[in-house]
This record gives C-alpha cells, sequence and structure tokens, in this order.
C-alpha cells in the first residue's frame, strides 16, 4: 500500500520531508517509525490523516503519516 | 539551611533557613535563622515568598511597605543538574487586577547567581523600603557566616545588564552576579523589567551570554528600591557526586523531557528553538500578533534555513547536561564564527521576530540582543510591541508612537531602545495598560495583566489558571498540539491535577527540564533530597505541598482584586477565531464556559479553605 509521509524538524535531517512510500498491507506508525530509524525518544506526535492518532494504529493505502517530534518547554 | 530532622513533612520547624532582612533606608541588617512552617517553607522559592507576601497589604507595587525577596530553592546549588534557581518576588508593576491592584509575583533564572548566592551561606534576602542613593549589595561568604554590604552604584548608572555584571567582575573574582538594566533604571516608565544573571560562559567569554528572571518587572523592583546589582562572592562548593544523584543526573540528561532539548549531534532536538518546526504544520506559531496567517513565513526562522547563514552553537548552564539553548553568531566568509549576536530560545526568538513580522534571524538576534542588555522581559516586550503594530495596521492614518509597522526593523528597534532607556511608558508599561490606554483591548495578548508566551492561546485555555506567566505555571501550553486533546473533561484535569504541578520547580531550585512532564513529585527529587540532606519524604507529600502553593498563590490573586471573569483570554481569540490554525477550536465561548465551570467547581473549595485560614 502507499503511505504519504511527511517528516518535520531533525526527523528530516538525513531523510526527507515528504515521500510516498510502499508499504506491507496492515503496517503500522511505529512499524515507518521502525523502518525509517526514527528515535522513539524524540517522536512526540503521530498524525493520521491530519488527525492525532497513536504509534500503534494501523495505517491504510492511501494515508497520510505525519511524523513530528516533541513538544515540551519553551 | 539547617536541618535537624530527617522528617520535612512531620516536623518542619525543625529545618531551619538563614534569612536576612536588610533595611534599604538606613542600611539595617538582621540575621535570623528561621523555622520552617511547612514543607513549603522547607521547599523555599516562591511557596516561601508568598506567605510572606500575603501578610503585607499592598495598593501599588512602588511603595515601602512591598518587599523584595531573593531567595533559593532547597536543590539551588546543590549536585544535582539544574539545581541553580534564584527567585525575586514582589508585589508586581506590571501584573494587576481590573481593580488595580498589583498582583504577587515571581521570576526565576539559572546563571550561577543562586548557586553562589547560597554558597555565601544565605537562603534568603529580604529587601526592605527603599535606598536614597544607588547601591550595589555584596553578599559574601566569611568564616563568621554571610555578610552584607551596601555599596554606591554611581558608576555602573547607564550601564547595560551586560556592561554593568562585566564592570563588577572587575572588583570581585570568585563571584557571580545579578543586575538590572537601565530599563529597570527607569522603573516609573518601564514595569518590565528584568533582573540578569550571569553565567559561567558569560564571565569566560565576555560576551552577553546573560540568563533572566524576567517577568513580573523584578527588575523594575529593583530599579525602585535604587538596587542596581547584587554580588554574591563565595567559594565553589560542589559536593563529589553520591551514586544516587549520579544516577538522577544520568536519568534528568537521558530522559524523555530533555530528549528534544539536547543537541542535534547528540540525538536531540535542537534545544527550546524547534518547537518552530512542530508548530509550524498547523500554523500555530505566533505570527504578527498571534494571527498566524496560513502561511509559510515562520520556516524561514527554522534551523535549517538559519544554519545557511549563521553560526550556530549549543549552550548549557553550569554543570548542566541538557544544553537546552543555542548561541547564534555571525559567519565569516571562510564559516568560521564571527560576532556572537544572541541566544536563542523560543519564546524571545517568537516573540521578537515571527510574530512581529520580523523573519531574518540576524534581525531577530539584534533585537534579543537589545532587549537583553537593556534588561526587559522578552516575552512582554514582544507581545506591547506586536499589539503595537497591530494597532498601527489597524489605523494606519493615526498611529502609535513611531508608527511602527510589523516588519519594519529600523522602526521596531527604536522602539525597543526608547523603551528600555525610559523614554515610552506605552510600551514599557505593557500591553494591558497600553491597550486600556487606546481602548482597544480585545486583540492585547495578556492574561491578568501579563503577557502571554508563544503559544497560541487558540492551544492553551490553560492559560487563564496560570498563576505567574502564562506557559512556566501551568503546564497545559503544548497539549492541544502534542496530544490532540478536545473534550473539555481531558483540560479540567490537567489543569486542575496534572499541569499545576510545573510549579513545583519554582519552590525547589530545579530548572523545569530537570523532568517537565512529571514535575518534582518524583523519585528522582526524593533521590536527590535523602541524598544531599538525608531527607526522607513520599513524593505525595511533595506534590500535595505544591498543590497547596500553587493554590496559595491563586488565592493571593483574589485578595488582590482578581474577579473569575479576569480569568479569560483576549477577547480576539474566540470573538474573531482564526480559520488558518489547523486545530480543533477548543476557546469558543461555549467551551470555555463549560471548562471555567469545571474547573472552578474543582478549585473553589480548597481556595476557600486557603483564603478561611491563611490569606484575610
Amino acid at each position: 500500500m502507499q503511505i504519504t509521509i511527511s517528516l518535520h524538524g531533525v526527523f528530516r535531517i538525513g531523510r526527507f520531508k515528504e515521500e510516498v512510500c510502499d508499504y506491507p498491507l496492515g503496517s503500522t506508525a511505529q512499524s515507518i517509525v521502525d523502518d525509517l530509524k526514527i528515535s522513539v525518544t524524540l517522536l512526540g506526535i503521530v498524525l493520521i490523516n491530519g488527525v492525532h492518532a497513536a504509534a500503534e494504529d494501523i495505517l491504510h493505502d492511501g494515508d497520510s503519516l505525519m511524523l513530528l517530534p516533541l513538544l515540551e518547554g519553551g | 539551611m539547617k536541618i535537624e530532622t530527617t522528617d520535612p513533612v512531620a516536623h518542619p520547624e525543625l529545618i531551619y533557613y538563614r534569612r536576612c532582612t536588610v533595611d534599604l533606608t538606613n542600611g539595617e541588617q538582621k540575621f535570623e535563622d528561621v523555622s520552617c512552617q511547612n514543607l513549603e517553607d522547607v521547599l523555599g522559592g516562591f511557596g516561601r515568598s508568598f506567605q510572606l507576601l500575603a501578610q503585607r497589604t499592598i495598593s501599588t507595587a512602588y511603595c515601602d511597605e512591598n518587599p523584595l525577596i531573593v531567595n533559593t530553592g532547597l536543590l539551588t546549588g546543590s549536585s544535582a543538574m539544574t539545581g541553580l534557581r534564584t527567585y525575586f518576588s514582589s508585589f508586581s508593576p506590571i501584573k494587576g487586577s481590573k481593580a488595580g491592584l498589583p498582583a504577587a509575583m515571581w521570576s526565576t533564572g539559572s546563571g550561577k547567581f543562586g548557586a553562589k548566592f547560597k554558597w555565601t551561606g544565605l537562603d534568603e534576602l529580604i529587601f526592605e523600603n527603599r535606598s536614597e542613593k544607588p547601591v550595589y549589595v555584596l553578599i559574601k561568604e566569611t568564616v563568621n557566616g554571610p555578610q552584607i554590604e551596601l555599596k554606591p552604584a554611581d558608576h555602573l548608572l547607564g550601564l547595560s545588564t551586560h556592561k554593568k555584571i562585566m564592570a563588577l567582575q572587575k572588583e570581585y573574582d570568585n563571584a557571580h552576579f545579578a543586575a538590572i538594566g537601565q530599563a529597570g533604571e527607569n522603573w516609573q516608565n518601564v514595569y518590565m523589567g528584568a533582573v540578569a544573571l550571569s553565567t559561567e560562559n558569560q564571565l569566560k567569554t565576555g560576551e552577553d551570554k546573560l540568563r533572566f528572571a524576567g517577568r513580573g518587572g523584578m527588575g523594575s523592583m529593583m530599579g525602585y528600591k535604587n538596587i542596581i546589582a547584587l554580588v554574591a562572592q563565595s567559594s565553589d562548593k560542589n559536593k563529589p557526586l553520591t551514586d544516587a544523584v549520579k544516577k538522577v543526573n544520568r536519568n534528568v540528561v537521558k530522559g524523555g523531557g530533555s530528549a528534544r532539548l539536547q543537541p542535534i549531534k547528540r540525538g536531540g532536538g535542537g534545544g527550546t528553538w524547534a518547537a518552530y518546526d512542530v508548530m509550524q504544520p498547523f500554523h500555530a506559531v505566533p505570527f504578527r500578533n498571534y494571527r498566524p496567517q496560513g502561511n509559510n513565513l515562520p520556516e524561514k526562522l527554522f534551523r535549517e534555513n538559519v544554519e545557511k547563514n549563521y553560526n550556530i552553537e549549543s549552550g548549557a548552564c553550569y554543570r548542566c547536561g541538557i544544553t537546552c539553548h543555542n548561541y547564534i553568531s555571525e559567519k565569516n566568509a571562510d564559516g568560521s564564527r564571527g560576532e556572537f549576536i544572541a541566544k536563542f530560545d523560543y519564546e524571545p526568538l517568537n516573540l521578537l521576530s515571527t510574530n512581529i513580522g520580523i523573519h531574518e534571524a540576524g534581525q531577530a538576534g539584534r533585537l534579543i540582543q537589545l532587549c537583553d542588555n537593556y534588561g526587559m522581559d522578552a516575552i512582554s516586550l514582544g507581545v506591547t510591541i506586536s499589539y503595537t503594530l497591530s494597532y498601527n495596521e489597524r489605523h494606519p492614518e493615526k498611529p502609535l508612537l513611531n508608527g511602527a509597522t510589523f516588519g519594519d526593523y529600523e522602526k521596531i528597534r527604536e522602539l525597543i531602545i526608547n523603551a528600555g532607556e525610559g523614554n515610552s511608558p506605552e510600551i514599557g508599561k505593557g500591553s494591558m495598560r497600553l491597550s486600556q490606554s487606546t481602548g482597544e483591548t480585545s486583540y492585547a495578548y495578556h492574561v491578568k495583566g501579563l503577557e502571554l508566551p508563544a503559544y497560541q492561546p487558540e492551544t492553551n485555555p490553560g492559560y487563564c489558571w496560570a498563576i505567574a506567566g502564562a506557559h512556566m505555571t501551568m503546564g497545559t501550553y503544548g497539549m492541544l498540539i502534542r496530544e490532540g486533546k478536545s473534550d473539555v473533561d481531558s483540560w479540567v484535569k490537567a489543569i486542575t491535577e496534572e499541569k499545576l504541578h510545573i510549579v513545583g520547580f519554582d519552590l525547589i531550585g530545579l530548572c523545569k527540564f530537570f523532568d517537565i512532564t512529571q514535575g518534582i513529585g518524583t523519585q528522582m527529587v526524593v533521590d536527590c533530597l535523602k541524598s544531599e540532606f538525608n531527607l526522607e519524604i513520599d513524593p505525595n507529600k511533595i506534590k500535595e505541598a505544591v498543590r497547596r502553593a500553587f493554590l496559595y498563590a491563586m488565592a493571593l490573586e483574589f485578595r488582590q482584586g482578581y474577579t473569575k471573569e479576569e480569568f479569560s483570554l483576549p477577547t480576539e481569540v474566540w470573538k474573531n477565531p482564526n480559520p488558518n490554525i489547523n486545530l480543533p477550536n477548543i476557546t469558543n465561548p461555549e467551551f470555555m464556559a463549560e471548562l471555567s465551570e469545571k474547573v472552578w467547581a474543582v478549585f473553589d473549595k480548597e481556595l476557600e479553605e486557603i483564603r478561611d485560614n491563611n490569606i484575610s
């Protein structure tokens, strides 16, 4: 299935801003995070189709996945 | 501190803090070991100072009866990482109720002054009345305990915060410094004066790398009292790290709370500045007086764009492994580091750049540098300027002051200089007073008289219940963006239970990044207290003390004339909702009414008890 993945902040370093990628059916946001070797400690926000989601949520063909780092402090 | 018990909950009276009270009219000093009345006293910071402020009847900040309290927390100067905080407390010149009474306020900062202050042997310094002539105060360690001297400060007048500190450094070795800038000296026209705190990095490099106790005009209070600077002179008293504290400190550095603040090269998120990258996808980066327009302009200040033209270095406070801030410098033609410009922290950066229409990093840095050197609170200054620019955009035919508009760097720079030198009371007295004078209050972005930080109010109804600076005393500011929570009950729980605990750090002497998600009622803090002082305490007892201190401060707000109607967001937020922010609307009147009702249902009973027992 095809997933449009957009990365933000430090997650872009050495990766990409936005790409359409192929993943097996049943993939979760977490499996994509693992595949992209994104730091779990830094992962703060997961959005699927613009809606806040959990890392273990299952994606479907055509979904968009946005991964953002933590937002704490200021 | 003198500690004669292992149980600070059952026997706070067996813990004593060393206090000196100085009468500035005649220089008289009174040293005493004060027995703690409760756990809040033991922990220190505002938990202790507010109990003293509550004993005063103060109707205007600039009066002899309003004390300025300088104190530390129990873990200031300890080997616990981030234990560097100094607290300045007083009734505030800038934060006040619509009834016209000043609010009790505290402000805090790191740097090394707090540790040095503690190492002189003093825990608290209270300034009463006002000095006739400008003085600086020398607090020094002696074999007979801490001593205080008031010294003429004429030679420091008119200097910036940084230059004052560098001048004092030439006179005192083994010392650290707290100083006001020209803004604090011009307290009559500047209510947002900050206190600058020296850092090791500053003293070693001679560059203006200061830290600030910015909020609430505590620098203006120092100026009113004619105290130009404080010098804490003492040997360093770093204890060898115990295994327990070593383990805690390791957790602080590796823990989730500080992970995103670590430098990128260490696998972190790159400091507080990185908030830009997280908020921009939601179009929630404050833009032109908190009105994001759904465009990409904030991205000009993303790190990846700034580092093309400027040199960026990570920086840390003394003995802190978190390394939360970034220094920006000019970049030479050969790529090497050029002249230092400023420290990029998220709040000053946004409020003195994107939120006033400035999108060039060097210009932003120069404005931050000006603000720091004049010694003003970057949040209050930035927001009062953005109000002015917004007013001028609406009234091009009859603008305020020099007619500055969004993005007009030179005119904005002129506004900051005029404010810092005391020549622009319209800016210097803050957005609440300025908006009252124009009659256009709806887009003045303050709550209870204190300007909002750089998180859109549309994302944080919790601002209303913050007690001393809207993001530092109510930790709900990232909740909508981070978690997407848009139901009332989650917000009630956050405001009344979980997120108020952020204020615990403003008792104990630690920075919030020690453990921003959990607060201080944790095993990490328990382990530090056991290791450093042989104190044994249940973390829940710490949480209870934090909650009491929070509600005590809120009760004091009501005593100073606040009504529940003043616990509200700027009118523009709900009356003219911003369609560009890509998040659920949780600040509409219906949501806010339900939230308010439910929050007060929790707080009212406890506030009643506090009022009956402590605050009349």
